[in-house]
């Protein structure tokens, strides 16, 4: 009898653990459930389309008839309220109940709402689903000024798009810089100076205390007492693990729901996949969740394949970031924030716009890196990427004519066509 | 599948290829936009010539957001301009280092092979550096000359 494989989710992990079940069972029937509407759509691509870059179609990253060429079938706008484990079966809210062999949690991350006095009387945009996208496009079409409540990277991307409608800004950040996430001290005073310069409001190591609707529009309070007066009010202030359905069920869960080197989690038959996942990490012990496309592409693969019985092991998670924001590159590696027995190695130290920056642990092995500057400069950061992943030592990196290293890598690389 | 082979050791950093590919793809003498970079140690006088293996597994295509890399029936891996919103992850992927991006475009670029006419980087290379061939049969030819120089005789039905 064909396996019955249920996937929660149909975005990055669900779709690339598709991809790995049919590797190796081109037969079981596979269910994608999901609690929104239509095809999948690729998130990385929602600012772009409030900036007014892209169409609604165009961000579709697969077509109705791609879920039937795949043998998928497609249960839309479903929310699954429960799992249960004993009887291998998930239910959704209309009661039903969805049998399955194999169940792969690919449920993504929700974004978190902050404590803020007045949120829930006020109009304001979060930039996380289709939806929030169509919505925060529509509000931008009408509106002169804006506050972007957090400078991480939705909130950064959510800025971008503004800016690029020539919205006034103001940008609200807890942290002393911009994109605490994705950038350290060095790379983070230049990138705060060029939104700066492009004449953006920024008020770092500041918090929004109130919002308030005015005949005016938004009045915004921040700690301290300063108030401000928007049309438009857009709150990034993180994401976390959509975990809802797993209340009341014997899947293990921290933060997100952990899963072994196999994506497995503490039951059988059950794996996830992507932000909802705390997975090994490739660089520590710890387990993590970066909530980035790729690495929910990779884990949904691994956990595709073992679902469908194969027996891959996961390498871990590694963090991995490039945007371009006010005509600025940044990216970033790994661990990237240097710890005690970490070592720096300042490649440039950020005069002329560029800024580059390798950490070295204290094995010598090269471990993260960050880098701003301009589009190209992103190539020499992949190859850094490599040599990570390779757990290659600095020394050996910067004298070894490291392209030969890579060149000896090639041949076993080519495709076999 | 043919591809552009590097012979390393042919190479003398002369840079005809970088500007014979940011010529015919970009219509600019510009090596910073070529898909071909050559990777120089003029010190140790090793030169060596960076381009796109088209990976079997191609960590680009992977990490792309918006399906925009894609294996084409021919095996290259290709990007489609029309469907790239310029994230530039691919970049941070290749460890290669040889995924471009054209500020002109916004769009990541990789080596097409030149829409499979004769590779101008190939064409253009003097000390006869590259060549574009059947990898497969040029990997068979490495391991050859390697078994050759290690004393080992030709492996049985492998001629030249």
């Amino acid at each position: 009898m064909a396996t019955k494989y249920v996937l929660i989710g149909n975005s990055a992990a669900a779709l690339a653990a598709v991809d790995g079940i049919r590797k190796h069972d081109p037969a079981g029937e596979i269910t994608l459930i999901n609690r929104e509407e239509g095809p999948a759509y690729s998130r990385v691509a929602l600012p772009y389309y409030v900036a007014g870059e892209m169409t609604l179609e165009a961000l579709l990253i697969r077509q109705k008839t791609d879920y039937t060429t795949m043998g998928v079938s497609l249960t839309e706008t479903s929310n699954v309220t429960a799992i249960d484990p004993a009887n291998k079966q998930v239910e959704l809210e209309s009661g039903q109940r969805v049998a399955y062999d194999k169940l792969l949690i690919g449920t993504g991350s929700e974004t978190l709402v902050p404590p803020i006095r007045g949120l829930d009387q006020v109009p304001h945009h979060y930039l996380w689903t289709l939806d929030d996208a169509i919505g925060m496009k529509q509000a931008a079409e009408k509106a002169s000024t804006a506050v972007v409540i957090g400078g991480g990277f939705i909130g950064m991307l959510a800025a971008e798009a503004l800016r690029k409608l020539r919205i006034k800004l103001t940008i609200v950040e807890v942290a002393p810089i911009l994109l605490p996430q994705l950038l350290d001290e060095g790379a983070g005073k230049l990138f705060l100076q060029a939104v700066r310069d492009d004449g953006v409001t920024v008020k770092t190591d500041s918090m929004v205390a109130g919002l308030e609707q005015t005949d005016a529009g938004i009045t915004v309070s921040l700690k301290g007492g300063e108030a401000l007066s928007v049309d438009m009010a857009v709150v990034a202030t993180g994401v976390k693990p959509n975990i809802e359905c797993l209340q009341n069920c014997a899947v293990e869960v921290n933060t997100g729901v952990l899963v072994d080197e196999y994506l497995q989690s503490s039951q059988p038959d059950i794996y996830a996949a992507g932000d909802v996942a705390e997975t090994p990490d490739f660089l520590s012990d710890e387990r993590s969740i970066y909530a980035i496309w790729p690495t929910a592409v990779e884990q949904g693969r691994v956990a595709g394949a073992n679902m469908a019985g194969a027996q891959q092991a996961y390498p871990g998670s590694l963090g991995m970031n490039v945007v371009e924001l006010f005509q600025v590159t940044l990216a970033q590696l790994g661990r990237f924030r240097e710890g005690p027995e970490d070592e720096v190695k300042l490649l440039s130290p950020g005069t002329n716009g560029l800024y580059r920056k390798v950490v070295v642990d204290k094995e010598g092995s090269i471990v993260g890196a960050v880098y701003l500057g301009d589009e190209n400069g992103v190539a020499e950061m992949g190859v850094i990427h490599g040599a990570i992943r390779r757990r290659e030592k600095w020394q050996g990196f910067q004298n070894g004519r490291q392209p030969k290293f890579v060149y000896a890598d090639v041949s076993h690389r080519v495709p076999q066509y | 599948m043919k591809q552009i082979v590097v012979h390393q050791e042919k190479c003398t950093a002369c840079r005809e290829c970088e500007l014979a590919c940011s010529f015919s793809h970009e219509g600019k003498f510009l090596p910073a936009l070529s898909r071909i970079r050559v990777a120089d140690f003029y010190e140790e006088q090793f030169y060596q010539p960076m381009v796109c293996v088209h990976c079997a597994d191609a960590p680009c295509a992977t990490v792309c957001p918006t399906m925009a890399i894609q294996r084409q029936p021919d095996g290259q891996v290709r990007v489609l301009a029309d469907r790239c919103i310029g994230c530039k992850m691919c970049l941070l992927a290749c460890p290669f280092g040889v995924m471009g991006f054209s500020p002109d475009t916004g769009v990541a670029h990789n080596c097409d092979l030149c829409d499979d006419n004769t590779p101008q980087c190939v064409e253009f290379c003097t000390p006869g550096a590259l060549e574009y061939a059947d990898v497969v049969s040029v990997e068979a030819l490495a391991k050859q000359k390697a078994a050759a120089a290690l004393g080992l005789p030709p492996a049985h039905g492998q001629s030249e």
